[in-house]
């Protein structure tokens, strides 16, 4: 009985999803959008409220299952993001037929798997959440059935990601093979003991490492994220943005900082070397795009190499760690915030706006471009909205760990960074409404949602401290000490 | 009652009050707006009746936990270095908010964007964390950008594009030193007082990378040529109460900074001096020969701050008691003639909508008292003695000169070729024969007397008792200089 309500959340989740594809069945077409809608929100929080309640900290499943501060972190991410990513859709869903049953039910199932991700103690449960949580996202991106560019996407997607995944599953055979042992806290002390010493771990570390970067859109393993968030529907692309890329850090934070954190020296200059090669080409190729959709893309792996460069810095201990929640989370609300603003535009099949169609917003809907505008700043990481204080946190444990070089590289970027994501900014505001300009659409849940995480990006920049502390808290159980 | 964080938090309550009127009350939006910068006004000159002058700490000091994980405190106080500039600050403001009143588009978002503006820039000079000094520093930006960038003339996107990246370029990497040297004291602390009471035993071989990092955010802002790109764009392009904000006391914020970090890493500043020295010879020749080829009145003030702002660069670089005081009190009265420049040639150009110097001519004629404040300002701005820029030049001169001799000697061409700039304004358009398209222009406003005529007091009356600026600044400056070695 305590294995089943330890894993209560998780269940919860299973349960909506099935009930949303169930009574989709029975709705009528017409009432269903809405109504589905709540449904999946309401079970996203009846689940996020279970977690605190129903669970102990501890083992569960004969080792397979760990409960700690961050498994109870982590849900909490993934069910906001899901909640956010379920309020945007909607609109688009009904306008571009659609199903909104499935795509709901979709978006649960993969908050499962990221949510299994988090509780792993064990390679088995951690590849069984990778997977649970990767094959929904491919359909997601295929959602839109009779676009190309959205075909496109769900096949690319598939076929890396499915790539990635034997290249993780063959690392963590190899990693048995080493180790004897799939449980996290046993590789730890057999890797202990041996060091990189022999071919086999190196050849281990070197495949899990290939395999989570695909996941999280390291460079060079980034050349799906393009085309996959360009084709996808637009609030797929949200979601897609920043739910999956949260679940890798997961996985990486689980099993790289966890389970492997005794051969830190090795796969932290690597990381180190990856964050600043992902950063820069980021960005860099971000600065040339004119498709916001595309840039924003782009702009994620960029944010992808600083996750990975406190990741790299593990050696400042708790602040690391923390880092990379603080950030995740400042991310997830600016990034999916920033895709679900295109939302606004009506824009035939999956593209997102140029720059073009995005002319004179402001002066047809000044909210709407308020809260793109603070999305957009944020993620340039100027106070006070969060991204800014991510940022901060970020460069903390990196100058701590002695990686100046790395520092001197984010502080770089983040100028690179600033031109094209204020480019936007200057069309919004500055540029005045021209037959370039799309049609837009304004919607009360879209409002009401971007409007919230809108707020959120800024009272969390003005006060981080609560959620940094607990972010603190989280990051504690992953370092070994 | 805490009167520093009233200070700076009424305009920001401003701009709340603003939010909420409807978009159509533009009497209730102005007058809001600018009771709020009046209070702030008001509020931090009553200052000047408690300050303590004999004492070099701070005074009405602040302090709340923020981010207690990492140390960072909601630390507010003044002291005899940042008292002068936050009193030019609120008094400059409100200027810029009185000129503003010519502004009819977009106003609510207007006057939102400049009380968020006044509200950062007060909050750099009361700061005494250098995280808090950091966040206010880069919150400056936004209002900033949305204001040249909304309200500016026909370039205005590549003005405010390239104020953004140059002043982040540099900022961020002032980030970067601020953590170093927080994560090079033990404790960790972000203090500025605790800090500098330890950076002054670091080595200065770890000073040097830190205050590079520091000082590269400082001279973007300054600017220190060669980083001055964006402030001719930026300055020409924005509205006229922007300029006036922008020369007035944006700039002054870096300098400020670098007199603040030569108080946490003295070794570094040393051993940097001679080049500081020579990059603000550099900025006094560079700014003076350029604003000297202007014929756009508005460039040429604005290529005249750099010129300017060369004299704080040496009066630092001369470390000593009587530099630093010029350099400060050169801040303060820049900020104060510079202010007045903008506020004057910004209405001259409400009037004709040209700035060519070659377009105007015998002005004096039709708009008296424009002309006696505009030749006021120009005398002013070239050193006259008897007026407040002379007071602040001949500290720096003086200080400059017991360190670093004859090599001042070049500051002097600066001022000659100012001194004919200036002449050259006061000659081109205010004598001579008038233009007859002027025949029927309009002297001075009430409200653009109300705001300039405080500036020309203050102009003439730090000029003649500049003791009474001086008695702010003492004791602080003592404690700075003696950290250096006389020379």
């Amino acid at each position: 009985m305590s294995n089943v309500l330890a894993v209560m959340p998780e269940i919860v989740v299973t349960v909506v999803a099935t009930l949303v594809l169930l009574v989709d069945t029975m709705l009528p077409r017409r009432a269903e959008r809405g109504w589905l809608a709540l449904l999946t929100v309401a079970g996203l929080l009846v689940a996020l409220v279970s977690g605190p309640f129903v669970t102990v900290p501890g083992t569960a499943f004969n080792g397979f299952v760990q409960i700690d501060t961050f498994t109870t972190f982590s849900r909490v991410v993934f069910i906001v993001l899901a909640i956010f990513a379920v309020l945007v859709a909607p609109g688009y869903l009904a306008r571009h037929d659609i199903p909104a049953g499935e795509y709901y039910a979709i978006v649960l199932f993969s908050t499962v798997g990221a949510m299994t991700i988090a509780l792993s103690n064990d390679l088995i449960t951690l590849f069984l959440g990778i997977e649970l949580m990767s094959i929904p996202v491919y359909a997601l991106a295929g959602m839109q059935r009779h676009d190309r560019y959205s075909n496109e996407a769900a096949l690319k997607y598939f076929l890396l990601g499915a790539f990635s995944s034997s290249l993780l599953l063959y690392g963590f055979a190899w990693l048995y093979g080493v180790t004897g042992t799939t449980e996290f806290g046993p590789i730890a002390a057999a890797v202990a003991r041996t060091g990189l010493a022999d071919g086999p771990t190196l050849i281990a570390l070197a495949l899990v490492t290939a395999g989570l970067s695909f996941k999280a859109a390291v460079v060079p393993f980034h050349q799906w994220t393009p085309d996959a968030y360009d084709g996808a529907p637009t609030p797929a692309t949200a979601f897609m943005s920043v739910a999956p890329k949260a679940a890798a850090f997961a996985a990486i934070l689980r099993l790289m900082v966890g389970g492997l954190g005794p051969l830190g020296t090795d796969w932290g200059i690597a990381f180190a070397v990856l964050a600043a090669v992902t950063m820069t080409l980021g960005n860099v190729v971000a600065l040339a795009q004119t498709n916001v959709k595309r840039m924003l893309a782009y702009s994620s792996v960029a944010h992808t190499g600083y996750i990975l460069a406190a990741v790299a810095a593990y050696r400042a201990g708790d602040s690391a760690g923390a880092a990379v929640l603080f950030y995740v989370i400042a991310y997830g609300l600016m990034n999916l915030g920033a895709f679900a603003c295109l939302l606004y535009f009506d824009i035939e099949g999956t593209r997102g706006a140029t720059l073009m169609e995005l002319n004179g917003f402001a002066r047809q809907e000044p909210l709407g471009a308020l809260t793109f505008a603070i999305f957009l700043i944020s993620l340039t990481g100027i106070p006070p909205t969060v991204g800014f204080v991510a940022k901060v946190f970020v460069i903390q444990p990196v100058l701590d760990a002695g990686l100046t070089w790395l520092a001197v590289i984010i502080a770089l970027n983040a100028v690179l960074a600033a031109f094209y994501y204020l480019r936007v900014v200057v069309h919004l505001y500055m540029h005045e409404t021209d037959e370039r300009s799309a049609p837009i659409i304004s919607e009360r849940m879209l409002n009401v949602s971007l409007g919230v995480s809108a707020l959120a990006v800024v009272v969390l920049g003005v006060l981080p401290d609560g959620l940094y502390a607990w972010a603190l808290q989280a990051a504690a159980p992953l370092v070994l000490r | 009652m805490p009167i520093l964080s009233a200070i700076a938090w009424t305009p920001l309550v401003g701009l709340l009050a603003v939010l909420l009127l409807p978009n159509r009350a533009l009497t209730a939006i102005r007058a809001t707006a600018i009771g709020a910068a009046a209070i702030s006004f008001v509020l931090s000159w009553s200052l000047l009746f408690r300050f303590d002058r004999a004492s070099a700490g701070l005074q009405f000091e602040e302090r709340y936990p923020w981010i207690p994980e990492l140390g960072m405190t909601y630390a507010i106080g003044v002291d005899g270095l940042s008292l002068p500039l936050l009193l030019l600050c609120s008094l400059v403001t409100l200027v810029a908010f009185i000129a503003s009143l010519g502004i009819t588009e977009r106003v609510k978002a207007y006057f939102a964007f400049l009380l968020l503006l006044e509200f950062a820039m007060l909050g750099v000079f009361l700061a005494q964390d250098w995280f808090l000094f950091y966040v206010f520093w880069e919150v400056s930006l936004v209002p900033m950008f949305f204001l040249i960038g909304l309200w500016g003339g026909a370039r205005r996107d590549l003005a405010t594009m390239s104020f953004f990246l140059y002043t982040l370029g540099g900022s961020i990497f002032m980030l970067l030193g601020i953590i170093a040297v927080y994560l090079n004291a033990d404790p960790h602390t972000f203090d500025m007082r605790e800090l500098a009471e330890r950076g002054r035993g670091w080595t200065v071989a770890f000073q040097i990378g830190p205050f590079l990092a520091f000082f590269l955010g400082f001279a973007v802002k300054i600017p220190v040529f060669p980083l001055h790109g964006w402030l001719p764009l930026a300055h020409v392009e924005a509205p006229t109460p922007v300029s006036i904000v922008l020369s007035g006391v944006l700039l002054k914020m870096g300098g400020y900074g670098l007199l603040r970090v030569a108080g946490l890493l003295p070794g570094a500043l040393e051993w940097f001096a001679p080049f500081l020295l020579a990059l603000g010879l550099v900025n006094i020749l560079y700014g003076a020969l350029l604003a000297w080829r202007q014929t756009d009145l508005k460039a040429m003030v604005a290529f005249s701050s750099i010129d300017h702002m060369g004299f704080v660069l040496i009066g630092i670089a001369a470390l000593n008691v009587v530099g630093f005081t010029g350099a400060l009190l050169m801040m303060v009265t820049h900020g104060v003639i510079t202010g007045a420049l903008f506020l004057l040639v910004g209405a001259l150009y409400e009037r004709t909508h040209t700035r060519e110097l070659g377009d105007y001519g015998g002005l004096i004629s039709r708009m008296p008292a424009f002309s006696i404040l505009l030749t006021l300002a120009m005398l002013a701005s070239m050193g006259l003695p008897g007026l407040a820029q002379f007071v602040s030049e001949f500290h720096v001169l003086v200080g400059a000169f017991q360190r670093w001799g004859l090599f001042v000697v070049v500051a002097l061409i600066g001022i000659l070729v100012t001194a004919a700039y200036s002449l050259r304004v006061v000659g081109q358009a205010l004598m001579g024969p008038l233009d007859p398209r002027w025949a029927g222009i309009a002297d001075l406003r009430g409200r653009e007397l109300v705001a300039v005529v405080p500036l020309a007091a203050l102009m003439i009356g730090i000029g003649l008792f500049p003791s009474a600026a001086l008695s702010l600044t003492g004791p602080t400056l003592e404690t700075l200089g003696a950290l250096f070695v006389a020379r």
